[in-house]
Parts: structure tokens; C-alpha cells; sequence
């Protein structure tokens, strides 16, 4: 496989995806909602409680932490659902401009278009959602460490870097895959986005497993990174076997 | 250049393209005719390694559509125009060439000469940073086309190139065929313009799913009806009737009204005799013409016989 050839195909999604607002849109939005505005919320629901309210030194830091746990599961939730939106474009995109055709005319491989389409939906999934954790551990960080009860820096910690620096990426990789391989049978992006949307489902209570787990034991956490690792590679060649050029360009519609 | 033999493909029961065995030379402007449904898009599909075949060979080149590794050869020398254009409409008439010249390898500084040059050619390198999505049908088909020779390739396989275009943008991407014509390339032409491939082919293929006759676009039409030659007279006499039915090269005689009707096998070499002898037997001539049948009376007549099959 020629891994440049792979990057062209990347490079090309990302122009499109970059004038596409509808994509756009839905890449700012949802880090923006579950990364930054919920956290917002609850440290202010707290601040309420700590003013109101005399809260034990446990009390307080089993609320902490329930803030830390949110936000770091909101960042292995947005890498599983953004695909959903993202990778569904990345073939049934090609068939609603018809460039399809051209595209698998050129002296380019099934695994190496696959591999393309698949960084360009995981680049921006996963940019978006370090962008929105580092905005999301600034806000909280700020927030404990002016807050006097408190009085220290929450993130990173290992369960923040695990989820985050791990299973975030293979859980995104995995939601790429199984849109991919979506995007790849269907022929108009809502019947994608739906498809790739219940595909999602089942994929973010792996998720929420594998961010419990980390919270469990670290040996668990690597256990279920490496199944999901696995998982990835899986998938990753089942997309390449289920993706039939001849199918696609015969049943069009 | 192209060879392909019992090229077949059938879809569950349905037989896209049947036995199909045909020749291309290299630098021939070869078409293929045939009504909607008849293999054309098929057969190329085939021949670009877009998709497999059921049974028989086909080469271009030295390569095999058989092999994946020779798949990635053919695709590499042969240009493309789909029947959609497929362009990215977001993106710049020059982002989607270079975008192809990419994957089809082409080295970046012979790229970007390609680019402007085919862009210059075909009169849209001042428009080459705006958007695809905001040219006319015409402009986008000619970028296709553009796209379809990035990469200098040997073979171009046209697949119905001019359908949906305005007169005026027809004929454009007409004349650029006439272009790549004297650049010797070998062109393969999907249509059901008999016009344009009378016009641009050297030889003609009509298909209708099966192979139904090959041949130049001047011997398709003279295989229709044998050529006749009809002479213009202010007065058809007996004596002229009677010194032309002398001559052996006149294999049938008839008039009508002021006209006499000729089977006569070669015209360019008998017509001359058969003025000299009508003006000898006092004939007086007007004009002589050329009854042939078109491409059209032919193609008509080929389809509606292998429908009747």
C-alpha cells in the first residue's frame, strides 16, 4: 500500500469537507456543546453548592470528580459519534457528485482509497476533539485551581490521558471504520447518517465500557485498548473486503 | 492497441455484453454505436478495469483486464471521461486536475505545465481557481476532459462525451477530439451521435449487446444498398437509354421522370464513361449525383434487425 497515495485522497476530502458548512457545523457544534457549555454548567451548579451549601472535603471531591469523569467521557463520546457525520460523506458524497466513477479509474488501490477516506474523516474527528478536551481541562483547571476548597490542577490525570490519548483515537478509528463501510453500501447521505448513526449506538456503550474500565484498573484499561485496537484492524479489513468498486458503480441509482 | 475476444458480461440472467471481439489499432479514433442499454458503458467499465468480466480476454496494451496488477497499468495509461462528469464542485477547476494528476502520478512540475496547457487549449485557464460548481455544462465537460488526459495517457476511452451539450459546447469538445485525432492517440468513443461519429471515427462499431458490424463509416454506409449514381437529364431519349444499357459496367437501369438510376460496382472509375456516352447519344446533362445511403439508414436498419432476433 502507498501511503502517499493514501494522503492525496486525504488531502482532497479535507478541501471538500472544509467548504462543506453542513460538516463544518456539526465538527464545532457538538465539542463546543458536550465539551465546554455541559462542564460550564456543572462547575457552576457546584460553585451554587459549595456557596450555599457546606460540603464535606469528600463530598466536594467525589462532585470533582464526577466533573472530571463527564468531561473525559464527553471526549471519547464525540471521536464515536462524529464519524457518523463525517464518514458518511466520504463515499456517498462521491456518488452524489458522480465522481466516483472517476476516482476508482485512476491507478489507485481499494485499500489505499479506503485508507484516505478513512484519515480524512479521523484527522478532523480527532482534531476537534483535542481542540475541545484542552479547551474543556483549561476551563476546569482554571476553575479548581482558583476555587480555594480546592486549590489544584484535576487534568491531566492517567485515567484523563488514557481515555483521551488511547481509547478516544481507537474509538474513532473503530466509528470510521463502520461508517465507511455504511457510507460504502447506501446511496444518499441520510440513509448513511441513520445507518451510521445506529452502527454509533452499540459503539458508545463499548466506549463508555472501555472509559469505565480505565477508571477501574489500568490493566483492565490496556486490556480493553488492545481489544478495541484489534477490533480497529478488524474492521478496517472488513471495509477493504466488503468494498466492491463493481458494486458501487453498477448500483447506482 | 485494444483487443478483446468473446468479451462477455452478464448481470444474474441479464447479458450486458455478448462475445463481443473487436481490434482497435493504435491511433485510431474508434466508435461505438449503439442504442441506450446496448453494453457501451459496460464494455468500457470493462476495458478500464472498473469492473470484471464474465467470460472472455481483453488487452490494453500488453496488459490483461484480468490481473490486479496489470489493472493498475491500464488504468495508469488510459484516460477516462465518464458519461457524468464527476468533478468536485467545491473545489477549483485547477485543484480537481491537479488533484488527479496526483493519483495518476504525474510528477508535480509536468503537472502544473499540463494543467495550464490543457486549460489554455480548452479556454478556461483564466477561470482555473473558480469553483467547478459555478461553470456552465459545457465548461465542465470540457475540464472533465481536461482530467481525463492529465496524465498524457495513450488510450482515451470517451464515454459519451457531447450528450447534454449545447450546439455551441459540442461542437468545442468536437473539435478537441479532431485535436487529440492528429496527436495519434487512440481513442475509443462512446456514442449515439452518428453525426459526430461519422465525423471523428476512422471505424464505427454498432452494438447491440452483441457485436452487429465493424467497419469505416463510408463502407457502413455503402453496405446498405449497393451506391447508385442518378444523372440529371433535360430529356432521358431512347437512344441515351439504349447507349448507356450497352455499357458493361451498368448492372441496372431505370428512369424516372427526366432521370436515369445507374447500379454501377465503381463510380469513381465508370461515372466518366457513362457521361461521355449519354453526351454522345445527344444527351443533354444537368447534373449528376450520387445516390448512398447515411450511417443513420444503416445503424437504423442494423438495430432493428438484431431487435427482430
Amino acid at each position: 500500500m502507498r501511503l502517499w497515495k493514501s494522503w492525496i485522497v486525504t488531502k482532497k476530502d479535507l478541501s471538500v469537507f472544509r467548504k462543506n458548512k453542513y460538516v463544518l457545523y456539526s465538527l464545532i457544534a457538538m465539542p463546543i456543546i458536550l465539551g465546554v457549555v455541559l462542564p460550564v454548567i456543572f462547575i457552576f451548579a457546584l460553585n451554587a453548592q459549595i456557596s450555599s451549601v457546606q460540603l464535606t472535603h469528600d463530598q466536594l471531591f467525589a462532585a470533582v470528580n464526577q466533573i472530571v469523569g463527564l468531561a473525559t467521557m464527553y471526549f471519547v463520546l464525540i471521536p464515536a459519534i462524529l464519524p457518523s457525520i463525517i464518514a458518511s460523506y466520504s463515499f456517498v458524497g462521491e456518488k452524489i457528485e458522480k465522481s466516483l466513477e472517476p476516482l476508482l479509474a485512476t491507478p489507485t488501490t481499494d485499500g489505499e482509497l479506503l485508507l484516505g477516506k478513512s484519515l480524512a474523516a479521523f484527522i478532523p474527528c480527532m482534531a476537534v476533539t483535542y481542540i475541545g478536551a484542552a479547551i474543556s481541562a483549561i476551563i476546569i483547571d482554571f476553575w479548581s485551581y482558583t476555587t480555594p476548597q480546592i486549590g489544584t490542577f484535576l487534568i491531566p490525570n492517567p485515567y484523563w490521558l488514557l481515555v483521551i490519548g488511547v481509547i478516544a483515537p481507537l474509538a474513532c478509528i473503530m466509528s470510521v471504520e463502520a461508517n465507511i463501510i455504511v457510507s460504502s453500501k447506501v446511496n444518499d447521505i441520510r440513509a448513511a447518517q441513520q445507518l451510521g448513526g445506529l452502527i454509533v449506538l452499540p459503539l458508545v456503550f463499548v466506549v463508555i465500557f472501555a472509559s469505565t474500565s480505565a477508571q477501574i484498573s489500568t490493566l483492565l484499561a490496556i486490556g480493553v485498548s488492545a481489544a478495541l485496537a484489534v477490533a480497529d484492524i478488524a474492521l478496517f479489513y472488513l471495509s477493504k473486503a466488503t468494498f466492491q468498486r463493481e458494486e458501487i458503480l453498477t448500483k447506482w441509482k | 492497441m485494444i483487443d478483446t475476444k468473446n468479451l462477455t458480461r452478464k448481470f444474474g440472467n441479464l447479458t450486458a455484453v455478448d462475445n463481443v471481439t473487436l481490434h482497435v489499432e493504435k491511433g485510431e479514433v474508434f466508435g461505438f454505436l449503439g442504442p441506450n442499454g446496448a453494453g457501451k458503458t459496460t464494455t468500457v467499465r470493462m476495458l478500464c478495469c472498473l469492473i470484471g468480466k464474465t467470460s472472455g480476454e481483453a488487452k490494453i496494451g500488453d496488459y490483461t483486464i484480468d490481473n490486479e496488477n496489470d489493472c493498475l497499468k491500464i488504468r495508469k495509461m488510459v484516460g477516462f471521461l465518464p458519461e457524468n462528469v464527476g468533478l468536485y464542485d467545491s473545489l477549483s477547476a485547477y485543484r480537481n486536475l491537479d488533484f488527479y494528476g496526483q493519483l495518476y502520478e504525474v510528477p508535480e512540475n509536468k503537472r502544473r505545465e499540463n494543467i495550464e496547457r490543457l486549460l489554455t487549449l480548452l479556454g478556461i485557464w483564466e477561470r482555473r481557481e473558480d469553483a467547478v460548481g459555478t461553470f456552465s455544462k459545457g465548461t465542465k465537460q470540457k475540464i472533465a476532459i481536461a482530467r481525463a488526459l492529465i496524465h498524457d495517457p495513450q488510450v482515451l476511452f470517451l464515454d459519451e462525451p457531447t450528450a447534454n451539450l449545447d450546439p455551441e459546447a459540442a461542437k468545442t469538445v468536437r473539435d478537441f477530439i479532431l485535436e487529440l485525432k492528429k496527436e495519434k492517440r487512440t481513442i475509443f468513443l462512446n456514442t449515439h451521435n452518428l453525426d459526430e461519429a461519422e465525423r471523428l471515427c476512422d471505424r464505427i462499431a454498432i452494438l447491440k449487446t452483441k457485436l452487429i458490424a465493424v467497419d469505416s463509416p463510408k463502407n457502413l454506409e455503402r453496405s446498405l444498398y449497393n451506391r447508385k449514381t442518378i444523372v440529371h437529364l433535360d430529356n432521358v431519349s431512347s437512344l441515351v437509354v439504349a447507349a448507356v444499357q450497352k455499357l458493361n459496367a451498368v448492372k441496372n437501369l431505370r428512369t424516372s421522370d427526366n432521370k436515369l438510376i445507374l447500379n454501377i460496382d465503381d463510380p469513381e472509375k465508370d461515372n466518366p464513361e457513362v457521361v461521355r456516352v449519354i453526351v454522345q447519344a445527344g444527351g443533354n446533362i444537368q447534373y449528376v449525383t450520387e445516390l448512398r445511403s447515411t450511417l443513420e439508414d444503416v445503424y437504423l436498419k442494423l438495430i432493428r434487425e438484431a431487435s427482430a432476433q
